[in-house]
């Protein structure tokens, strides 16, 4: 569906590359989690896939067609929902999916149907102008819908969101790609990636460090942690250890021996944990 | 027209009513036209100026009294200055045998017609009662002021029709949905084509609107027409580059007010500064309009002429459109 091979990118022109020599490739179908901190080049490179970014230097086919020549056509298999929210907003909810969907050539879904999806249902004819940063997020998302994608980009999908809602973002997705479309994600929330992607790839400071599924890097990288919650005089702490590392395990008998325990859990190493080993970096 | 390219224009159109500025604009050539008619006179009050002696006949004065506005002078020479005069007087002077009708050479056809006419009435002594002609068909009866405030406020709606071109414009960047659109397989012609429609249509229904409504609606609407798209071509370009280089509605309003100074520059040029200054004002595109206009206007404008001052517009407009071109594709891509 993408494959991507030696991709760089610079805004400026120059050798100040935002994305250096990226290279991947997403199957039919998959969901592919697109991970790392900000400024690493997510959206440069979603930008350049997606055509809004002239493609520089690499090669790029998505959904089948060269970026290079782009045609106007590819747009009706794709979705794309942005990470800042982009809507009329002198028109309501329902005249911005109105107006959208006339600039496809596919069948398109029906607006109020979208707007009940992601909760919208009841705010149809309110201007966007007046809906909340979440309830413009809502919209966009939905837009993004609205040709039935094949190949559906979701930039930042549920940031910002309430847990309610975004729960709820999150199974529309799901089921999406249960229905075959390929997803790329692109977020710094590990959470969401471990819960809904086939595979990530983790990029940092324009250049992808490895790219695998959460299992396997669980699998390999996944180390045991132990939570320990503990009674240090009148003080409860909590302090997260592992069974591999000598240091954290000279702790841990330490703990046992001169405090009492409250709570004591063994568990896999987070991808966010995972994340920060492989690269040595926080995902903020 | 294509789907998508209309509902880009649609989408454009609706937002615009519900935008004060923009709405303003939209209706412009109905408060202007109402304002011209209150103020100057209209067509049917008999503003045909007429110069003749006061020791003439008074019956001979009276018969045009009844259709026209008469001034008395005492000399011939008197009367043959004041028709010398910039604006559009007849003078009728007692000769040998006949009256004899002149004019400076720069007055409408219609106007000399129209006195040439009356005296030839007068002659067999026909009277409005005789005839069911209607005398104000005649002549071309229209004030100079009023036909150039409708000259003016032609190219202003031009020029407003780019206006609400960058205001639309400047919405998309606001509210950053340049980028959505995008992402649509709508075409970046499509979508400059679309967003131009709006300064087209708005001035071409408000040019008719308002010489319908200031009694000019027997002037020739195609040579108006064509005139009107030509000029048209610079007020979009100009609303394009301001609503980019924009990201405040206000700025860009303002901002187009630079066009406001060679319009009226052009107009000020034309019909007050004397022959040698007038080749200082052939690279302003509105020069050329303002001229077209007022021969449209007056129906004295032949194909062959009005065609050539369209060139000339569309030619300064194809020099502007080259430069910044390919600055508004730029500007869109994001
Ligand atoms: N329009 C631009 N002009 C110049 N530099 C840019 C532009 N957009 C991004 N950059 C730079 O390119 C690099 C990558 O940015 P990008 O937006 O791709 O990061 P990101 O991974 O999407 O970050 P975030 O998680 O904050 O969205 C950053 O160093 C950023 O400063
Ligand atoms: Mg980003």
């Amino acid at each position: 569906m993408i494959s991507v091979k030696n991709l760089y990118h610079s805004y400026s022109n120059d050798e100040k590359y935002a994305v250096k020599d990226v290279s991947f490739e997403i199957t039919e179908g998959e969901v592919f989690g697109f991970l790392g901190p900000s400024g690493a080049g997510k959206s440069t490179t979603q930008g350049i896939l997606t055509g809004l970014l002239q493609l520089q230097k690499g090669d790029v086919t998505v959904a089948g067609y060269d970026i290079k020549h782009i045609k106007n056509e590819m747009f009706n298999k794709i979705g794309m929902s942005f990470e800042q929210s982009n809507v009329y907003s002198k028109m309501t909810g329902k005249e911005n999916l109105e107006f959208y969907r006339k600039l496809f050539d596919v069948k398109t879904r029906d607006p109020q149907e979208l707007l009940e999806l992601v909760g919208l249902g009841d705010k149809g004819d309110i201007k966007a102008g007046e809906y909340s940063k979440g309830m413009k997020h809502r919209l966009t998302f939905a837009r993004s819908m609205i040709n039935n994608p094949t190949l559906w980009f979701l930039d930042e999908p549920t940031t910002g969101l309430d847990p309610s809602i975004a729960s709820e973002i999150k199974s529309i997705i799901k089921e999406k790609n249960r229905e075959g479309v390929t997803i790329f994600l692109t977020t710094h929330n590990m959470f969401i990636a471990d819960e809904l992607c086939d595979r990530v790839g983790f990029i940092v400071d324009g250049e992808i460090k490895l790219i695998d599924s959460p299992k396997n890097l669980k699998l390999q990288y996944g180390e045991k942690f132990v939570d320990v919650e503990y009674v240090d005089g009148k003080e409860a702490k909590k302090e997260s250890l592992s069974f591999m590392e000598k240091e954290d395990i000279g702790r841990l008998k330490e703990i046992l021996d001169s405090y009492e325990i409250r709570t004591m859990h063994t568990k896999e190493a987070t991808l966010e944990e995972i994340f920060i080993k492989v690269t040595g970096r926080e995902l903020v | 027209m294509n789907r998508k390219i209309l509902a880009v224009f649609l989408r454009d159109m609706r937002v615009s009513t519900r935008d004060f500025v923009a709405l303003y604009i939209i209706v412009f050539p109905v408060l202007f036209s109402i304002a011209i008619n209150l103020f100057v006179p209209g067509i049917n009050d008999s503003t045909v100026n007429i110069a003749m002696l006061e020791g003439d006949n008074p019956e001979h004065v009276g018969y045009f009294r009844d259709y026209a506005v008469v001034e008395l002078f005492e000399t011939a020479d008197d009367v043959r200055r004041r028709v010398e005069k910039r604006d559009n007087i007849i003078g009728i002077l007692p000769g040998s045998k006949d009256y004899y009708i002149f004019a400076q050479g720069n007055e409408p056809e219609g106007l000399v017609d129209y006195v040439k006419t009356l005296r030839a009435y007068e002659f067999f002594g026909v009277t409005a009662e005789d005839t069911r002609v209607e005398f104000s068909d005649f002549g071309n009866t229209i004030p100079p002021i009023k036909k150039l405030m409708v000259n003016v406020a032609i190219m202003l709606s031009s020029v407003l029709g780019g206006m609400l071109i960058a205001l639309n414009i400047v919405e998309e960047k606001v509210d950053n949905t340049i980028s959505a659109v995008n992402v649509t397989p709508l075409s970046r012609g499509g979508y400059i084509l679309g967003k131009s429609i709006i300064g087209i249509l708005v001035p071409v229904v408000g040019t008719i609107t308002m010489l319908v409504l200031t009694g000019f609606s027997n002037v020739n609407m195609f040579q108006m027409l064509m005139m009107l798209l030509a000029t048209s071509i610079i007020s979009i370009l100009v609303g394009f580059i301001e609503g980019i280089n924009n990201s405040d509605v206000m700025e860009a309003a303002g901002n187009i007010k630079i066009l406001f100074l060679p319009l009226m520059g052009s107009v000020a040029g034309a019909e007050l500064l004397s022959d040698k200054w007038q080749k200082f004002f052939y690279p302003i595109p509105f020069y050329w309009t303002y001229k077209a206009n007022d021969m449209i206007l007056s129906r004295s404008g032949t194909w062959g002429k009005i065609s050539l001052y369209t060139a000339f517009v569309v030619a300064i407009s194809a020099v502007v459109f080259a430069i910044i071109a390919p600055k508004i594709r730029k500007g869109l891509e994001h």
